[in-house]
């Protein structure tokens, strides 16, 4: 490894930002400071186990050090799988799938989300399914399901419902879904 | 022909678990002069001693050996059974085959099981040989000494001054008050060190029962519990103290600077000086090493006489002082003055001192703004060298970034190994505090392990990480100068994985707790060893913690070993308890195992006399002939002179030469190239 390489593996402090760990807490991970990174969360997260570089331990640590700029080049953050286990075990009641539900939100504000997220958020907006097969109808009416599940699909009432919610979040702000109630496929653009 | 009776304990599993009682209780039954052997699971139990006394009893048995645990806590407890069931307690042997087998011995039964049975053949050989002996008692002098002035030394001094007792409390510095009168607010309730601490100081410095001999250091120690003859020399302090008021106009006028102690070094305090604002006595005293005879008025000696108008030339400080204590004119002793004292007990306070930054190369030393957490204490108390206000020693400018190191010099094979137990709690308490004040201010404090066992701390390590104290945990690797008066702290992160850098304005290293300088000489005069750590070794971790393998003498306190405030103040109370046993008995037990001469056979040689450690020794004139003679209160019963007496006239009673010889003999036989084998 050269040793540029290996410099730029140090992580400065120096360049952190002393008030990151307030903006987490405010959005959503009041309990941040309770952390004592004893690991238990860690032990219970799949992302641990998948590899993820940064899983709720090192991801509470890194904000409670000010690395803003270190968690949004890293898309860890996205592979949470709310399964909130850590939430169940945490002995101090940080509530880590919190920390990282806010470390989204950060991450939502400065378009660092990856573009899986992205398309997602778009059918998530456009169906109300974050994932959602338009080709199934014909295999579910084999199996003698109703063509549309009855969700938003099959009740647009609700989709309507759903777009108005979402467009009073950020996500509308950053333009991530559209402004206003127009239609659905002509304005979303990201 | 005696009639010795020798029970087999198995303490549980503690020796059962590794030798073979019964096969050495069936060996016991053979040996010369054994009437019975028995086994029973706990010897010392009520039960298991009244299998002995039923056996004295009966008439069954005039001479009894326990084969079980250490004499040193059981002994007192198996002599009790013999006196009770009627013998002279004398005629009772120990054999050690827990600590000195079945524990050391645990995997190897057969041989742990061998051993047994050569422990036990030894003390029947010795208790064969026994003689009755009776024990005496001496009358104690109800008066103790504390060596040391700090929290521990003060609380234990009030305590005995308070139950009736004359005290004498021995300070090497010019005020008590020791570490305690230098940190700023305390760990775990934050009150202001010097607002708790000086109404005790004023009460040990006022109270009737105590006479307070500060700037004192003992010079020697004789004589064993209940009459402890010590000399004490009073330091030349160069100022009347009878007539010095402490008003400091003398300080004022003083020029000579010198680095302030208490500060840390971190002003100049003058050569004439009162060690601190609160200090008890509050008197001056004179570094004559450091004075520059202003006026060339040199002590001693007689003023020069101004030309014009007459007038004597003074220095300074006589100039300044209005009530005469300062004359530089008298001739003081340079060694100032010896006292000798009689106690009963003493109790050795003497706290710690914490390392200096200077051996850590790594960690930039050089620069004054990496500093000792003793030294951020005075810089944060009112009455350091910045008045309380946060500034780095470099250029007064308020630090922006502050970096803790803790364990420095602590858990260091290089240094101490031992954990110093009290940095992690201050470390937080100094953070904690500079972030109250100043929460724009970064705090880093850099661990291997946050210890912070202690009633209310966790809570307190909890608030500390709610105030935003950034904890990293990783040893620091370095810290380099850079331009700017800055410095910068590389570290690994543990918890991230990754290498972390920083620059800080002020670092601050935990340093580690040592021994107070001078304790190993101390516990030479006083007959104690210290552990392979420099602190003060208890007599029993557990059991006698405050106690010391000399009777009579206690330690408190730091001197001890690493402690906090509640810690030392505890275990200060409970050294003045039992210290105040003896006192309260008026007299103690001197076991009648001691040295004697046989006067017919010494010889005059006088070999013995300064090989005794108690100097319990002399030589008297007997018949025109100098002969040695024992001194039955002093000597400790060590057998050094017995041993080393060529003509044969020495017995140590209890341990004589036959005795030993045939333990000696009992060990031995079977071993080696003799006829035995
Ligand atoms: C930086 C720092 C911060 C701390 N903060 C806290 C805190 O917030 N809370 C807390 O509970 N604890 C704290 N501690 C620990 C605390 O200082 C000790 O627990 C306490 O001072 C121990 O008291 P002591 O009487 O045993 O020893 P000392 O205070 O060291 O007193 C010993 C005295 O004996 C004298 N002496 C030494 N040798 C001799 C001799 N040969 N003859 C005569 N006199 C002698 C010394 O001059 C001294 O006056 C801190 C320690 C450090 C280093
Ligand atoms: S979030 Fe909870 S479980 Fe996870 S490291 Fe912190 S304290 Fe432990
Ligand atoms: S909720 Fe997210 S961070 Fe918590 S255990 Fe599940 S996957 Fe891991
Ligand atoms: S003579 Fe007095 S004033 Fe001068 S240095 Fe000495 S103590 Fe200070
Ligand atoms: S108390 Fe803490 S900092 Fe001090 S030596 Fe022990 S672990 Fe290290």
């Amino acid at each position: 490894m050269s040793s540029a390489q290996a410099a730029s593996l140090v992580i400065n402090l120096t360049d952190s930002e002393p008030g990151f760990a307030d903006e987490i807490k405010e959005l959503g991970g009041e309990e941040l400071l309770e952390c004592i990174q004893c690991a238990k969360c860690a032990a219970a997260c799949p992302m641990v186990l998948a590899g993820f570089s940064f899983f709720n331990k090192r991801i509470i640590q890194a904000i409670l050090l000010g690395l803003r700029e270190v968690l949004l080049d890293d898309s860890s953050i996205w592979a949470c799988q709310s399964c909130n286990r850590c939430t169940e075990v945490c002995p101090r009641e940080v509530n880590p799938f919190e920390i990282i539900q806010a470390m989204r939100r950060v991450a939502v504000r400065e378009f660092a989300l990856p573009t899986m997220s992205i398309e997602g958020l778009k059918s998530l907006y456009d169906t109300g399914h974050a994932v959602y097969l338009a080709g199934a109808g014909n295999t579910r009416a084999k199996v003698g399901l109703p063509e549309k599940p009855p969700s938003t699909v099959a009740y647009p009432e609700a989709l309507k419902e759903l777009q108005a919610i979402m467009r009073k979040t950020a996500l509308a702000d950053l333009g991530i879904i559209p402004m206003n109630g127009f239609g659905v496929a002509d304005t979303c653009e990201v | 022909m005696s009639r010795i009776g020798v029970y087999v304990c198995h303490c549980g599993e503690n020796i059962a678990g590794a030798v073979d009682v019964e096969e050495v209780r069936k060996y016991a039954e053979t040996l010369p002069g054994v009437v019975v052997a028995r086994d029973y699971l706990f010897m010392c139990s009520d039960p298991g001693q009244e299998l002995i006394k039923q056996d004295i009893r009966d008439g069954l048995v005039d001479r009894v050996v326990v084969a079980a645990c250490t004499p040193r806590t059981h002994e007192p407890i198996f002599r009790k059974a013999v006196e009770n069931g009627g013998l002279n307690k004398y005629f009772f042997e120990m054999a050690n085959i827990r600590d000195q087998d079945s524990w050391p011995h645990w995997h190897d039964r057969e041989g742990a099981t061998a051993k047994a049975k050569k422990l036990v053949a030894s003390a029947v050989a010795k208790v064969a040989l026994l003689e009755p002996l009776e024990d005496r008692y001496v009358d104690v002098t109800r008066s103790s000494l504390v060596i040391g002035g700090g929290v521990a030394g003060m609380f234990a001094a009030l305590d005995l001054a308070n139950m009736g007792y004359k005290v004498y409390l021995v300070e090497k510095n010019p005020s008590i008050g020791g570490n305690m009168a230098k940190l700023d607010k305390t760990f775990p309730t934050n009150d202001c060190s010097a607002c708790i601490l000086t109404p005790i100081m004023v009460q040990v410095g006022t109270h009737p029962n105590i006479e307070l001999l500060t700037y004192s250091e003992v010079e020697s120690v004789e004589g064993s519990i209940g009459n402890f003859k010590v000399k004490v020399r009073k330091k030349q302090t160069y100022v009347d103290w009878d007539r010095c008021t402490g008003c400091g106009d003398c300080v004022e006028a003083c020029p000579a600077r010198v680095p302030n102690e208490f500060n840390e070094g971190m002003d100049k305090r003058k050569a004439i000086y009162i060690e601190f604002p609160q200090a008890v006595p509050k008197r001056a005293v004179l570094d004559i090493e450091h004075c520059i005879n202003c006026a060339k008025r040199a002590i001693g000696t007689e003023p020069r006489i101004h030309s014009k108008t007459g007038e004597p030339i003074l220095a300074p400080c006589e100039k300044a002082c209005k009530t005469g204590a300062c004359d530089r004119s008298k001739p003081y002793n340079p060694d100032g003055e010896i006292m000798e004292l009689s106690v009963g007990t003493i109790i050795v306070a003497t706290g710690y001192k914490v390392m200096d930054k200077t051996p850590f190369k790594e960690y930039s030393p050089q620069s004054p703004n990496v500093i000792t957490a003793m030294q951020l204490e005075r810089i944060l108390s009112a009455t350091g060298p910045t008045e309380g206000e946060l500034r780095r020693p470099s250029d007064g400018e308020k630090p922006r970034t502050i970096v803790f190191i803790s364990c420095v010099g602590s858990r260091d094979k290089n240094h101490h190994t031992y954990c110093s137990k009290v940095c992690c709690m201050y470390m937080l308490k100094e953070a904690r505090l500079i972030k109250e004040k100043y929460p724009n201010i970064n705090i880093y404090i850099f661990f291997i392990d946050v210890r912070t066992a202690g009633k209310d701390f966790e809570e307190y390590y909890n608030y500390c990480r709610g105030l935003g104290i950034k904890m990293i945990r990783g040893r620091v690797g370095a810290v380099d100068e850079l331009a700017g008066d800055r410095l910068r702290v590389r570290a690994y992160d543990v918890d991230l994985g990754v290498p972390v850098e920083l620059e800080a304005d002020l670092v601050v290293l935990a340093t580690a707790i040592e021994p107070a300088p001078g304790l190993e000489e101390l516990g030479r005069k006083l007959g104690i060893t210290c552990g392979s750590e420099g602190f003060m070794k208890e007599l029993h971790t557990k059991l006698y913690p405050v106690e010391t393998p000399v009777k009579g003498i206690y330690i408190a306190g730091c001197a001890q070993g690493p402690k906090d405030i509640p810690e030392s103040v505890s275990q200060a109370r409970a050294a003045s308890s039992a210290a105040a046993v003896p006192l309260a008995m008026g007299r103690v037990l001197v076991e009648p195992l001691i040295s004697e001469v046989d006067q017919e056979k010494c010889s005059g040689c006088g070999i013995c006399v300064p090989l005794c450690p108690y100097l319990a020794i002399s030589m008297v004139e007997y018949r025109e002939k100098p002969l040695s003679r024992i001194n039955e209160a002093l000597c400790a019963g060590c057998g050094v002179c017995a041993a080393a007496c060529p003509s044969g006239a020495i017995t140590l009673h209890g341990y004589t030469s036959a005795q030993i010889h045939a333990q000696i003999e009992a060990l031995t036989a079977g071993i080696g190239g003799g006829a035995n084998v």
